[in-house]
């Protein structure tokens, strides 16, 4: 068990930094590139040392990027904003709709729940286009394509079925007892929902609203089919402006950095809930 | 204040019936403890009528009016749980205050926790959260929390269970005072029936579902209905021989180890049940040194002490074990010893060795 | 009446499942193209009898099986080693492992311009320094024969850690007696691993693969936005290969055929996993 030998602790060692290296290095090498002007990145050998600048996150957050052909208009900032619209918009009616499911799965043993949640969970594991390109000819139809409404819907595909399967857990985790109490003192199930179910289950539900909103700002493929230019989240219009920028590289590492700074910031505030939610309980099995 | 009635109340969960054809009346200002091993029903029936489960059969009444189907909140219903069910995001003061069913001012909310809580003696630790309180504390607020609305009826589902002895025999001492100021029709679950003696008005023996004796406490102790009530009541439990009872010369008699001894002296019980279960409780054995009467020789294999009393171990010569339990200054002898045992005629319970029931007078111990 | 009523916005989503997938089933029995609607009509499973002698086909199956298999065998040995450097739960350990968090926090799609930009032939870091070990002409993602190899390192990157969080959990929930008592016994280090760790983390290795399984062989993120597929139909799997047969083809009916033959493998997949998972939980919790 104890590598307390000299040999087995440097081992350890290496093999730690060199883990430490490789998961690190390109979030850190990217950050670098963020601050350096095209000159500074396109330098061979690179160095290590260089003087900061701040003009690629003034270009993006102008949305003027000037290159040698002249002034390019961008709307990085609007992709950005859209994430954070989607995202948000997309968690808010996940928690809204699902935590009283998630009670009701919980607290009641019936088929139709047990039907839903198995589904959620099967369809957790289907191919997303499966879904997404049928979904993509309703959308025509009925004129949900390129809206935010529509978005935030298929965003409820990989918000819902987090919330359902994380906060079903935290409920089932209160005694009955508790609520029973509430109730026998006068108060009727919604009240005894709202003060004392919700309250208690709180953590549960902050986890999985922000592991929802992780995964919902993360997700590539459902606004690359749903979207055009002006509904798009960061990461189809990151991609985008990579084609559009073509080799103005420090900005391009900016935009890279603004579009996974949220997301990373909100993993390491809720990093103690993350293993239950990224297996979906699986790990209590 | 309203009368709880409990008519022929029946739930299965499956093929195991939890409660079967319940039938109990407490009165407003009464306390029956209801009784019996775990697993007999008892908590089912606090929740049937609490409203977390509703009976398959048979009706539920609060005040003449049927409960059943209504939900928790309408029944006025107060009930303290095993394990407190305190709210732990609330203050022990929010917790009491939430029990208060009827809308009143804030003024008053505060007046009637800080008058309940100080009957209860946990002022000083209203402004705590439930983790902070100790079980004793925690249980004194739940106990708050169901007393403070006012319910018509009061479930007590075995509050006591998770308290220190200390406090447990402190509380039995309290409770029935207590409760009995609310007027409520109370019902008190236990597993230990010196609770259940020392706290309620009647007891209700409660075994697999059914309700085999109801009545009061020293009745039910003196004359239980079956071996099985028999038992359950006294520490250390009844002593049980098998005996085939005699009628010699008027009287009814039987032979223990051998010795004959005298079950009933005017011979009331018919004596054609064959084999039966005797039952004499180790208080009512008699040691002695000497040979009298109708006493069985024994040996003293074991003594200890128990509840400020001494506990012998005595072994017939057939082989028979019984218990004597004895107040420390009626001791005689010490271990190895040959002493010889009596009990009076009414100490003897008679028990049918198929049902169970006890046969014979119903008088009998009052006779005495 | 109250469950299904609180249950109902759940149902809902069911629903917004459940009609596309029937939908694409349909649509996988049909001739559909976009841009031929008189041509549309139900042929059977001539789509699927079609998948049978197209090459495109094959290959795509092909790079999704080797995609997906050298992805998840990479990231089980490395997450496998990982969790076990970090298996004593020290303050220092505990940092590191939530820092390792960050890559699969990371969204796969920018995860992938990320290192687009470190294997850039011309300025690109890793080019750089592969360089200084004497390897030139090293093109990456945009070289047919090195392609696979740098997407596979990119899904690496990302997902290591996802297999690492979970065995660092299961291992740290293992019971220590059994590692107690083969330490007192002086019991080789190898065989407790092989013989006590292994057997007893079998569950979540099961689990934790068959996650990893049914994400990688869907991969979509990493390799549309790295080379939307290419050079040529390198890097064509499956769900790459229906997106362009949607959009770029218009037929949706190969495209639905596709997708409906990966969600069967996906199917098939956790089937094995999940039987496996129950033999190897029962055992690891010591029923026969």
């Amino acid at each position: 068990m104890d590598h307390s030998s000299l040999a087995g602790r440097i081992f350890r060692g290496v093999a730690l930094a060199l883990v430490l290296v490789f998961f690190m290095f390109p979030i850190v090498w990217i950050l670098l590139m963020s601050f350096q002007t095209n000159e500074q990145i396109l330098r061979i050998p690179p160095h290590i040392l260089f003087e900061p600048t701040l003009a690629n996150y003034e270009a993006l957050i102008s949305g003027q990027l000037r290159t040698a052909a002249g002034n390019l208009e961008i709307s990085f900032m609007r992709n950005l904003m859209n994430s954070f619209v989607l995202s948000s918009a997309a968690v808010l009616l996940a928690l809204l709709l699902g935590v009283p499911a998630a009670y009701a799965f919980a607290r009641f043993k019936f088929r139709l729940g047990e039907s839903i949640a198995f589904t959620l969970l099967s369809f957790r594991f289907a191919p997303p286009l499966l879904v997404l390109l049928p979904l993509s000819l309703y959308y025509q139809e009925l004129g949900l394509n390129d809206t935010y409404f529509g978005i935030v819907w298929v965003y409820q595909l990989i918000a819902l079925p987090l919330i359902l399967w994380i906060v079903r857990g935290y409920f089932e985790d209160i005694s009955p007892d508790i609520e029973h109490a509430y109730r026998l003192a006068g108060h009727t199930w919604r009240e005894a929902f709202t003060r004392i179910a919700v309250p208690l289950a709180g953590p549960g539900i902050a986890a999985a609203g922000l592991l929802s909103f992780i995964f919902c700002w993360n997700n590539f493929v459902f606004a690359l089919i749903l979207a055009s230019a002006d509904k798009q989240p960061v990461t189809v219009g990151a991609l985008a402006f990579v084609t559009a920028s073509g080799i103005q590289y420090g900005q391009i590492a900016a935009a890279i950095v603004l579009s996974v700074t949220p997301t990373l910031l909100l993993a390491l505030y809720a990093q103690r809930y993350l293993v239950e939610g990224l297996s979906l309980g699986a790990v209590k099995g | 204040m309203a009368r709880l009635e409990l008519d022929s109340v029946g739930k299965a969960f499956g093929a195991v019936h939890c409660a079967d054809g319940l039938s109990l009346v407490v009165e407003p200002g009464e306390i029956v403890a209801v009784f019996g091993p775990s697993g007999g029903g008892k908590t089912v029936l606090l929740r049937m009528i609490a409203g977390m489960f509703e009976p398959d059969d048979g009706d539920i009444l609060v005040g003449g009016r049927s409960i059943v189907g209504a939900p928790p909140e309408q029944r006025g219903v107060g009930m303290a749980f095993q394990n407190f069910a305190l709210f732990p995001h609330m203050s022990a003061q929010e917790n009491i205050a939430s029990g208060l069913r009827a809308k009143v001012g804030s003024g008053e909310v505060a007046s009637r926790v800080t008058s309940i809580s100080r009957l209860l003696k946990i002022e000083h630790v209203l402004g705590h959260m439930p983790r902070e309180l100790s079980n004793g504390q925690k249980q004194r607020t739940a106990l708050a929390r169901a007393l403070i609305g006012n319910p018509e009826v009061l479930l007590l589902d075995d509050p006591l269970r998770n308290v220190d002895a200390k406090l447990r025999y402190e509380m039995r001492l309290e409770l029935p005072s207590l409760l009995r100021r609310s007027s409520a029709a109370v019902l008190y679950v236990t597993q230990d029936y010196r609770e259940a003696m020392a706290i309620a008005d009647r007891i209700a023996v409660l075994i697999n579902g059914r309700l085999v004796q109801v009545g009061r406490p020293e009745e039910i102790y003196a004359r239980p209905a079956s071996v099985a009530v028999a038992r359950l009541f006294g520490d250390p439990s009844i002593n049980l021989a098998e005996v085939t009872p005699q009628a010699v010369q008027g009287a009814l008699c039987a032979e223990i180890a051998g010795t004959r001894v005298l079950l009933e002296s005017d011979e009331r019980t018919p004596v054609d049940h064959g084999v039966c279960w005797l039952g004499v409780r180790p208080d009512d054995l008699v040691i002695a040194r000497d040979f009298g009467e109708g006493a069985i020789p024994a040996r003293i294999v074991a003594i200890t002490p128990m509840h400020e009393r001494a506990v012998l171990l005595l072994r017939f010569a057939d082989g028979t074990e019984w218990l004597a339990a004895l107040p420390p200054d009626a001791m005689v002898g010490s271990a190895e010893d040959s002493v010889f045992v009596r009990f009076a005629p009414d100490a003897a319970l008679l028990f049918d060795r198929a049902t169970g029931l006890r046969i014979g007078p119903q008088q009998r111990r009052q006779a005495a | 009446m109250l469950p299904y009523l609180l249950s109902l916005p759940a149902l809902l989503v069911c629903i917004a499942i459940l009609v596309p997938f029937v939908t694409a089933a349909v649509y996988s029995l049909q001739r559909y193209r976009l841009n031929l609607p008189y041509l549309r009509g139900f042929i059977g499973v001539d789509n699927y009898i079609d998948f049978l002698s197209d090459p495109a086909f094959w290959n795509t199956l092909r790079i999704s099986l080797v995609y997906t298999a050298s992805t998840v065998v990479l990231e089980l040995l490395l997450g496998l080693g990982i969790a076990l450097l970090l298996r004593r739960p020290t303050r220092f350990h505990n940092a590191v492992s939530i820092v390792l968090l960050l890559p699969l926090m990371t969204a796969p799609a920018i995860a992938a311009l990320m290192w687009k930009l470190m294997t850039n032939p011309g300025f690109g870091i890793l080019s750089y320094l592969i360089g200084l070990f004497g390897v030139h002409d090293f093109k990456w993602a945009s070289d047919p024969s090195t392609a696979l190899f740098t997407v596979v390192l990119v899904d690496v990157w990302v997902y290591t850690p996802f297999i690492m969080i979970l065995l660092l959990a299961g291992l740290r929930s293992l019971p220590r007696q059994p590692f107690e008592a083969a330490a007192l016994d002086g019991v080789p280090t190898s065989f407790v691993f092989f013989r006590i760790t292994l057997p007893m983390l079998a569950p979540y290795i099961i689990t934790a693969s068959l996650f990893r399984l049914l994400d990688s062989i869907q991969q979509f993120d990493i390799i549309y936005a790295m080379t939307q597929g290419g050079p040529g139909d390198r890097l064509m799997v499956f769900q790459v290969q229906a997106y362009l047969e949607f959009f770029q083809y218009t037929n949706v009916g190969r495209s639905a055929a596709l997708l409906m033959i990966l969600w069967l493998i996906t199917n098939i997949l956790s089937n094995i996993f999940i039987k496996n998972w129950l033999r190897l939980r029962a055992r690891a919790h010591g029923h026969a």
